[in-house]
């Protein structure tokens, strides 16, 4: 069904390739955040015969994260010049006529894994874990690097000084939790003021912060080559030790230990960011940010709860993931010590 | 005799599982028709002690707010601002009882309940240090207590996952 719509836009925006064909159009399972889809697209260029993959990300009738769709692309678009890898990123087209939907286009990249199941467990990526943990930490450390400013990413919105990007992460999941929660949420509102009064320490810098980096979010060959980082759309600037917290959250160790990612000790874990980057993670500021990230996923759990009780979706995972916000309260009420 | 509600959700599980999931070709639908089975799995975990539970959890929250209701009374006379939450505890404890056991009406009270524990936390917190506040930490471990056991309860997908051995560990601590 998308296949004759996908050609239609290709062909507006390749006006001079000819006889674009679009084939073997399928939605990729997650994204609960924006619909992800991949196709094969064939043409002609002056006469030689071109053919390509490419992933679509539009938007969902609702999603657990209303983000601008254009903050995403122009991140992605920084990222990719800065030699960060991520796929390379062609058209953003807001017009819904032509997919119903807002939707940007970018490069497949070919031949990894993302399945954070299948790259901790893989026995062929098993023997690569050290390597992929080393990469992950360098890439973080780059990102962290980007000069923001010079690519013009200040419409992310600049956190007043240093010490100001706590706060600031404390107002903006606060501000949700206040609009989607639909019960009580005690154990939120409690973390909320552990928050306030364990502020970290002033950013080492202010940096372009992923704020989804973590096992699942990236795209791994066979040879355990980190080939991809995904999922920009929470891209936002702040204190680099917020990604090192989110990256630490139980929720991502996937294997039921205490391995960070399911790939590191923790302490292999601080040691490789903070060598990668030459910034010292004081670890109460790093416990600050994992006790925000835990707050971050229930506050987007929640916004996935209400978009399905309100009917915006019938989506089963939104009504899945609002059933998970107990043992995130779990995990804080570890954190924070109560 | 017909199948209970838990029967059928397993029936439904199964169904998934066995006739539905194989034939579908789509790794979308296949993901969408599995995190169906992982929604019913979470609803049969508790579908059997729904009431019971809600049930216990009222009673457990009436009695903590009891209890902090005679902690704060007493030391209103020397803090006006605890005055609100004294009216808010008396005022949900007051509420006539709903006879109903329908889950909808005992959600609705557990709310009612919880929204006050919300408040109750933030002022012991306020009081915290303050001279004749001694009873207010292990009134606030009571109720976090009692969180705790609340957050522990159903089935979660991470429990075979990212929280496998701290789910363990937690049911562990909580029955010790």
């Amino acid at each position: 069904m998308l296949a004759p719509r996908i050609e239609a836009f290709l062909r507006s925006r390749l006006p001079e390739a000819a006889d674009i064909t679009v084939s073997g159009v399928y939605r990729i399972p997650g994204g609960a955040s924006r619909e992800t889809w991949s196709f094969d697209a064939a043409w002609r260029d002056n006469g030689a015969a071109v053919s390509r993959g490419f992933i679509l990300r539009r938007d969902p009738d609702a999603s657990v994260l209303e983000t601008e769709r254009d903050l995403e692309f122009r991140v992605i678009g920084a990222a990719h010049v800065s030699g960060i890898p991520v796929p390379e990123v062609y058209w953003l087209e807001e017009d819904a006529s032509w997919l119903d939907r807002s939707f940007f286009v970018m490069e497949r990249i070919e031949g990894c894994e993302t399945n954070p199941t299948k790259v901790l467990m893989d026995p062929g990526l098993f023997v690569h874990h050290g390597r992929i943990s080393g990469q992950l930490m360098e890439i973080l450390a780059r990102i962290h690097e980007i000069d923001w400013q010079g690519h013009d990413l200040g419409f992310l919105g600049v956190p007043a000084d240093e010490s100001a990007c706590g706060l600031m992460e404390i107002e903006r999941w606060e501000a949700i939790v206040d609009r989607e929660a639909l019960e009580p949420q005690p154990v939120l509102r409690a973390a909320f003021r552990w928050l306030r009064r364990h502020q970290p320490r002033p950013a080492q810098r202010i940096a372009l912060v992923h704020a989804d980096y973590r096992t699942g979010n990236f795209l791994c060959d066979p040879e355990g080559n980190v080939r991809g980082i995904l999922d920009w759309e929470m891209a936002h600037l702040g204190d680099p030790l917020e990604d090192v917290g989110w990256f630490a959250i139980r929720p991502w160790r996937w294997l039921g230990n205490e391995l960070v990612g399911g790939l590191m000790e923790r302490t292999d874990f601080i040691a490789r960011y903070e060598a990668a980057s030459g910034l010292p993670a004081d670890l109460e500021s790093v416990r600050f940010w994992e006790v925000l990230g835990n707050v971050k996923l229930a506050a987007i759990f929640l916004t996935g709860a209400r978009s399905f009780t309100e009917g915006r979706t019938r989506a089963p995972m939104m009504a899945f993931l609002g059933r998970n916000v107990a043992r995130l309260e779990l995990e804080i009420m570890d954190l924070i010590g109560v | 005799m017909r199948p209970t509600g838990l029967e059928s959700l397993r029936g439904l599980q199964a169904a998934l599982a066995e006739t539905l999931i194989p034939e579908l070709t789509s790794v979308h639908a296949q993901d969408a028709a599995q995190t169906m089975t992982m929604l019913l799995e979470s609803l049969a975990a508790e579908a059997d002690t729904a009431v019971a539970d809600l049930t216990a959890d009222i009673v457990a929250v009436e009695r903590l707010l009891e209890n902090a209701r005679a902690l704060v009374a007493e030391l209103r006379q020397r803090n006006d601002k605890l005055g609100a939450i004294v009216s808010e505890i008396d005022g949900v404890l007051r509420e006539a009882g709903d006879a109903s056991l329908t889950i909808s009406g005992l959600t609705a009270r557990n709310n009612r309940l919880r929204a006050v524990l919300e408040r109750l936390l933030c002022r012991l917190e306020d009081l915290r240090g303050e001279s004749g506040s001694e009873g207010t930490d292990a009134l606030s471990r009571e109720v976090y207590r009692h969180l705790r056991r609340v957050a522990l309860r159903g089935w979660s997908f991470w429990d075979v996952a990212s929280f496998r051995e701290r789910i363990v560990r937690a049911r562990a601590e909580l029955s010790a």
